[in-house]
């Protein structure tokens, strides 16, 4: 019921009957969700995030990119998602987010017991999920510091307190500035207005330590940045990640996965996590290419 | 869908006007004819010309103005009142002015009520109600000698012949000027002066603060008309500021009235004015407003306007450059959030070389019903080498049939030149929105914050914090008027 309605938008008219018949399928799948979750929390593990078979399209072009991604997450696991270019990683990490561009046509995303496609982008955000964008967009006219102020104070909000005035909300953020290793006069500037390509990413890990997460999703937040800004980043995150919280990363590159110490490595092709297995996969990757790794399976 | 009509003319290489429109070239055969056939023009629209007869009843002649309502009233005569066929009113509907008996505003009581402004807070104010000098409500701070800020007819009487005779010099009927140019010259009852002698750079700023005392209620067909009239003068290496505010006086808040209010800025060499101009009139008020800018060599003149109020609003603003290495900033944000027209006609000539000029022109649009109008022309003729003109104009247009009508245009001449211009007109971006989002802003708020960010860029660049503020606030509670 719940699926059927977060994606009974027009185009779902279209869909052939078998399709809608799988779908209402799934449907049931999800009701029976509350069972599974039973029989995980006897084993003692709840999952953070539970994606099955998850598809989306692109609502422009009607293309399909995820074609069935499966994925668990628990609390305080650290993920990486590897793959070639157009294999669908970020598309994945947006569909999570919410990202308009895509539209999801099958499967289910539970978060902390919640079926995560019905929310709002903004409840996502509320409910414990970050995204660093890949590339984040500048906001004219809005300064960072009030950018980070209206957000945290939203965060605030949703768990009970009492939003901060400027004063104490500028201490806050002084503090969390320090983790990040960034200047005072980052926060008086516009939201990534002129920015070079590494404050961005290093905007991206503020607003993570301000905000906090329960599970942070960085899309190639090492793309870009040279050795001591990855090291930054790297130990700010190293210092905001908690037993409690999980991490999933996507990346090219093995430096940022030597620094986070994922406990999972996935390969992500052709829109489905193809292969999962630990850091040493990465020495096949990095030998071999993408191809005989995804083929192994 | 929005409407959009936007008609660039990148770099024109003719001097004649960029239109296309044939109805256009219609109107021009016609002018064409009646200037062949001059029988000493008497215009043929009875409109106009009970509105003349009014106007002449309306004051006595204050002597020095004589001339200037000598040569107002004879364009005026020869004028028929425009059309949605002439060019520059081609997307301006002028119906409600014409179909309103037009009433020229009656003297006020010297001593009229009306709430003081509650932002006097610059020590130099000048009151301006119904278009004439109220001194009773004015506070004319200490001025180093040479400083004049007040009405033409005691400039007079104080016997200060030198500048009475200078300002009288100057003003002219500007040769470019329309009807409403015209009108103003006829029905302007007083002229205010602010005179800057040579070499004085004035520390505060002049603030003129514009009241409209008489207004009908909504329904009624009566139209109070003023037309009040202000003369800048800096000489040469002055500086001043100037700070025109129009507003709505609490107890006629939804009132009809019309200002037809004119500005003629003269600059000195080397003289700066930083002219702010807020308009927040009535949403029921006509506001038509001419700013006339000449500028010596080497001189700066910088604007920064907000207009929110009116029915209808119309800048017309021409600033001439009388010699070289003139610098010319315009930051204009218009908004409609109403049943409201907004209308910007900014022209921009240059003759002189060396010349720099930026312009920046945002319109917001959240109303069915609302309208933004841009004709943004900039000149740069023969002898204007190495001028440096750039031109933006981003327009937001925030629901179903909110419409703007851009015409950026520069035409250019001189061969040695940088010139730009841009023309953007959009929603908001998904992308910002989104971004917000992600971060737990809903989108309503995100919306709110995006448009006013928008704006933020025209009201940051108003020299003094209490007037961004001021302007800050009162966009705010127009875009969200819950917040009140």
């Amino acid at each position: 019921m719940a699926i059927s309605s977060s994606s009974s938008s027009s185009s779902s008219l279209s869909l052939s009957l078998p399709f809608q018949f799988r779908f209402s399928l799934k449907t049931q799948t999800r009701r029976n969700f509350p069972c599974v979750t039973a029989v995980a929390a006897a084993s003692g593990e709840v999952p953070l995030l539970q994606v099955n078979d998850l598809r989306a399209k692109i609502v422009e072009s009607n293309l399909e990119i995820l074609k069935g991604v499966n994925l668990t997450v628990n609390r305080g696991e650290v993920h990486a998602i590897m793959g070639k270019n157009g294999s669908g990683k970020s598309t994945f990490a947006k569909v999570l987010v919410g990202h308009p561009d895509y539209e999801v046509t099958g499967g289910s995303v539970v978060f902390k017991g919640e079926n995560l496609l019905e929310m709002e982008p903004e409840e996502r955000a509320l409910e414990g999920l970050f995204m660093s964008f890949q590339s984040p967009v500048a906001i004219p006219g809005v300064s960072n510091d009030q950018f980070l102020a209206m957000a945290y104070n939203a965060r605030r909000k949703k768990l009970g307190l009492p939003e901060l005035g400027p004063l104490e909300c500028f201490s806050y953020l002084m503090e969390k500035l320090q983790l990040v290793n960034m200047k005072v006069d980052f926060l008086n500037r516009n939201v990534n207005e002129g920015f070079s390509g590494g404050e961005r990413k290093r905007n991206e890990i503020l607003q993570l330590a301000v905000l906090g997460a329960d599970l942070a999703i960085l899309d190639e937040i090492d793309s870009g940045l040279d050795v001591d800004a990855l090291r930054d980043v790297a130990s700010a995150v190293n210092k905001i990640l908690t037993p409690e919280n999980s991490l999933l990363m996507i990346t090219h590159y093995r430096r940022i996965l030597d620094l986070l110490k994922p406990s999972h490595v996935h390969v992500m092709d052709n829109g489905k996590i193809a292969r999962t297995g630990d850091l040493s996969m990465v020495d096949a990757i990095e030998a071999d290419g993408y191809e005989p790794v995804s083929a192994l399976l | 869908m929005s409407g959009i009509a936007l008609i660039p003319a990148p770099c024109n290489l003719l001097t004649a006007s960029s239109s296309s429109s044939s109805k256009f070239q219609k109107t021009i055969t016609t002018k064409t004819r009646v200037s062949l056939n001059n029988a000493i023009s008497i215009s043929s629209d009875p409109f106009v010309l009970e509105l003349a007869e009014a106007l002449e009843d309306s004051v006595p002649t204050p002597q020095p103005l004589h001339n200037l309502r000598e040569a107002s009233s004879e364009s005026l005569l020869s004028s028929s009142w425009p059309s949605r066929r002439d060019e520059p009113f081609r997307f301006t509907d002028l119906s409600f002015l014409r179909s309103s008996q037009i009433l020229p505003a009656p003297i006020p009581a010297p001593t009229p009520t009306i709430t003081p402004f509650s932002t006097s807070q610059f020590p130099c104010h000048v009151s301006i109600v119904d278009g004439h000098f109220v001194s009773s409500l004015s506070e004319i701070s200490e001025f180093p000698d040479g400083v004049y800020v007040g009405s033409l007819s005691n400039l007079n009487s104080n016997l200060n012949s030198i500048v009475a005779e200078r300002v009288l010099e100057l003003v002219c009927g500007l040769e470019n000027g329309d009807l409403f140019w015209s009108i103003n010259g006829m029905g302007a009852p007083d002229l205010t002066v602010v005179y800057v002698p040579e070499g004085c750079r004035l520390q505060t700023p002049v603030h003129l603060g514009y009241f409209s005392s008489q207004g009908s209620k909504d329904g009624s067909n009566a139209l109070y008309l003023s037309n009040p009239r202000v003369l800048v003068v800096v000489e040469k290496g002055g500086e001043v500021d100037i700070v025109e505010e129009f507003s709505n006086d609490e107890e006629n808040e939804n009132e009809c009235y019309w200002t037809n209010a004119a500005l003629e800025v003269v600059i000195g060499e080397g003289g700066k004015v930083r002219h702010s101009y807020i308009q927040t009139q009535s949403p029921l008020a006509a506001h038509i407003k001419w700013t006339s800018v000449r500028q010596e060599s080497s001189s700066t003149y910088e604007l920064t306007e907000v207009s929110t109020g009116g029915k209808l609003g119309r800048h017309n603003l021409h600033i001439k450059q009388l010699g070289p290495e003139t610098v010319t900033e315009l930051s204009t944000l218009h908004l409609s959030v109403g049943n409201q027209t907004q209308d910007l006609h900014s022209s921009l000539v240059f003759d002189h070389p060396r010349g720099y000029s930026r312009q920046l022109h945002k319109c917001i649009v959240t109303h069915s019903q609302g309208q933004a109008v841009f004709d943004g022309n900039v000149k740069v003729n023969r002898y204007a080498q190495q001028t440096d003109a750039g031109q933006l104009t981003r327009s937001l247009l925030l629901e179903p049939r909110a419409t703007v009508n851009v015409k950026p245009n520069l035409q250019i001449i001189a061969d040695d030149v940088k010139c730009s211009h841009g023309a953007a007109i959009s929603d908001l971006e998904q992308s910002q929105l989104l971004y917000f989002q992600a971060r737990g802003i809903d989108s309503e708020t995100a919306r709110r914050v995006l448009i006013f960010a928008f704006g933020g860029e025209v009201i940051d660049k108003f020299p003094y914090s209490s007037i961004r503020d001021k302007v800050r606030s009162q966009i705010k509670s127009l875009l969200d008027p819950s917040s009140k």
